[in-house]
């Protein structure tokens, strides 16, 4: 049935689309910001919104109902967010959600009466060296306890709510982005012809920090020979595979260095505008990077004729995702970035050809955009001397769970997780878990692995786990992850884990059989080749590895009555 | 005689080329991936080169004509590829980034072959 909407509603939302403009591109931060006004996506703002930018209200509602931000139903004015994921549950989560349910007086997805408060899980905010972790609107807070629990409740019902201060105190050892001279990396990569830049890239080897590992030079490379009037040069900074939070430090106080990295990039493969999408959970970054761009322009590294090149302008500007772990891949960031639901796409054709808008696109990770700013400072045979042969330069390391010193640290690729673990006070893991949700988890006796792209790759999560942990809690927390946030497009991804986690359960109640463990093992290799992309296909081996490093312990339970 | 040296690492190609040159009375050489092609050049100074893209890595091609560029090599290079079919890419040549005298994708004609070697060459 058609509603009819009240006058004042579009009035706002016309307000809205005029400040972003009436195009499908805007379809998103469109929505945030109607939701941010009116705390609902109501069926009637659908429509004026669809209205307004000549598309079916269908797809405007297929869109808000995909993002966890955006969802449509009426939230209080302050949304707490409680950290769902594995390290922010070593820290004491349960007992914080149970503060929270009592202070509040609501259960999870609830609104309080009053509309003040609607409590919410998220699945991970980043901040996973410091749980548990809780967002309220865009500010987190860190090490919550119980009793903080009642002082933020009790904060945001008086006027205290505006404090903006971030709870954020990360640690970390010696990064080499801190003795890297700002600039030095976009003159020198400036005086080269844009084909010495691409190869010099590739020259130093360097691969995606993300966790594919994909060559970046030959990324540019192929974007860079591509003939059209239009490219463009994406930051993917929607880092959201739990325990992984080294891309928020680096946004944070090296912001400068991944800017410059993306203006390289754009000055190799001739593109003239750089986005940074930046995730939901991070959107308290959001202002200081639009300062330290609004720097650069005024100091002429970004804008017109960069660098005294004529013909050389660029640009870049910040697009904030709506909660949606699976944009962190690549296609689905860009189907993001374009208005639609982050559902990846079928590849060929390859974002270096037909990327945002259609048009030749390059995206990279935060960190490997800040590498090249080093690379291009410091040259490449600098680069090469960290690391080994196939996985050169050094990384950076989200540490979080059982460990004394949880946080970001720097390390050359090829360390090995005994001397991580040493680094960081971990000893006596029984496993560490590389590589997040989608990683996988190492037993004790394999500590003498390395992490490099030859032995053990990962995008840098090291969660450690103590020998008071339960692998079959881990499988279950990884495995809710996934149920949660598969976008559902394929079947072996949107069914495939949650028999996984069923399976978990009966392993856990000591009622899995060995022939239905078995299937499972089977199921979760046919995820790793059958699902669409690169996330459905690593869901599945966290769960792999437990059940095959750890089988003895698995298998073993005693049923329950 | 004009020398010409082919780098492309399918031995099929090598050899298809290498008849259809030879029988026109070129002098052919070959190299199967990017750092033999680079030693064959420096050895052989070919008149013209016939350059595979995707080998060891699937862009080698693109780079190493670039690097010879660098290195001062003027000579003509035909790029032979079927980069664009199996990426989805649509590469041409450019003088930026893909420095070649001729863009042939793959399959080609031996008369288009020899007809490119030989406006290349001047004859």
């Amino acid at each position: 049935m058609l509603k009819i909407p009240e006058s004042t509603t579009r009035d706002d939302i016309v307000a809205i689309v005029e400040r972003h403009g009436a195009d499908r591109t805007s379809l998103i931060p469109i929505l945030q910001d109607v939701k941010t006004a009116e705390h609902e996506i109501s069926d009637e703002a659908m429509q004026i919104v669809a209205d307004l930018l000549g598309i079916h209200p269908v797809e405007v509602y297929s869109v808000a109902t995909f993002y966890a931000f955006l969802h449509g139903a009426t939230e209080g004015r302050y949304v707490v967010r409680l950290c769902g994921t594995l390290s922010c549950d070593f820290a004491g989560k349960t007992a914080v959600a149970e503060a929270l349910r009592s202070a509040l007086g609501i259960d999870f997805g609830a609104t309080t009466d009053d509309g003040v408060f609607t409590l919410e899980w998220a699945s991970c905010v980043g901040m996973c060296d410091q749980g548990p972790a809780l967002l309220v609107n865009d500010r987190v807070f860190t090490r919550v306890t119980p009793e903080k629990v009642a002082e933020i409740v009790a904060q945001y019902r008086g006027k205290a709510a505006d404090d903006a201060r971030q709870d954020i105190v990360t640690a970390r050892n010696e990064l080499t982005y801190a003795s890297i001279a700002a600039g030095a990396g976009l003159k020198a990569a400036l005086a080269l012809p844009r084909g010495d830049i691409v190869d010099t890239v590739s020259g130093a080897a360097l691969k995606g920090r993300g966790g594919a590992g994909f060559p970046t030079g030959m990324k540019w490379n192929f974007c860079a020979a591509e003939k059209s009037e239009h490219k463009y040069i994406i930051c993917n900074a929607d880092e959201g595979e739990p325990g992984t939070f080294k891309d928020r430090v680096i946004l944070r106080d090296f912001a400068d260095l991944v800017f410059e990295g993306m203006t390289i990039g754009g000055r190799a493969i001739g593109a003239s505008m750089g986005i940074v999408y930046l995730r939901a959970e991070y959107a308290y970054l959001r202002a200081h990077l639009n300062d330290v761009i609004h720097q650069r322009r005024e100091a002429g590294l970004l804008g017109a004729n960069i660098g005294g090149i004529e013909g050389f302008d660029f640009d870049i500007v910040v697009a904030r995702g709506a909660g949606a772990y699976v944009c962190g891949e690549e296609t689905a960031l860009i189907e993001s970035l374009e208005g639609f639901r982050g559902e990846p796409r079928n590849r060929p054709p390859f974002p270096a050809v037909a990327g945002f808008l259609n048009h030749p696109t390059v995206v990279n990770n935060v960190e490997t955009l800040a590498s090249v700013a080093c690379i291009f400072a410091k040259g490449t045979d600098w680069f090469k001397g960290f690391g080994t042969d196939k996985s050169t330069g050094y990384k950076l390391f989200s540490i979080s769970g059982d460990c004394e010193k949880p946080g970001v640290y720097e390390f050359p690729w090829g360390i090995t997780i005994a001397d991580l673990l040493k680094e960081v006070g971990g000893g006596g893991a029984k496993a560490v878990q590389i590589g997040g949700a989608s990683g996988v988890c190492v037993p004790a006796r394999d500590f003498a692995r390395r992490l490099a792209f030859e032995d053990i790759p990962t995008g840098g999560s090291v969660m450690v786990i103590g020998p008071q942990r339960d692998l079959l809690d881990v499988a279950e927390n990884f495995l809710e992850f996934f149920v949660e946030e598969s976008c559902g497009q394929c079947t072996p991804c949107r069914l495939g884990n949650a028999q996984l986690l069923d399976g978990v359960e009966l392993l856990k109640s000591g009622a899995c059989s060995a022939a239905h463990l078995a299937d499972l093992k089977a199921l979760g290799a046919t995820m790793q080749v059958a699902a669409k992309c690169g996330l459905g296909q690593t869901s599945p081996s966290a769960f792999l590895s437990i059940v095959g490093a750890f089988a003895d312990d698995v298998t073993t339970r005693p049923q329950r009555a | 005689m004009s020398k010409i040296l082919i780098v492309d690492d399918d031995p099929d190609i090598q050899e298809a080329c290498r008849l259809v040159l030879e029988k026109e009375g070129f002098q052919v050489g070959c190299a199967s991936n990017r750092a033999e092609g680079l030693r064959a050049v420096a050895d052989v100074k070919p008149d013209l080169l016939i350059l595979d893209v995707m080998m060891e890595e699937p862009d080698d091609g693109l780079t190493m004509a670039r690097e010879l560029r660098r290195q001062g090599f003027t000579e003509p290079i035909i790029m032979l590829t079927s980069v664009n079919a199996a990426m989805g890419l649509t590469i041409d040549r450019d003088d930026e980034m893909v420095p070649v005298d001729k863009f042939q994708s793959k399959p080609v004609e031996p008369a288009t072959l020899v007809a490119q070697v030989n406006e290349l060459l001047g004859l």
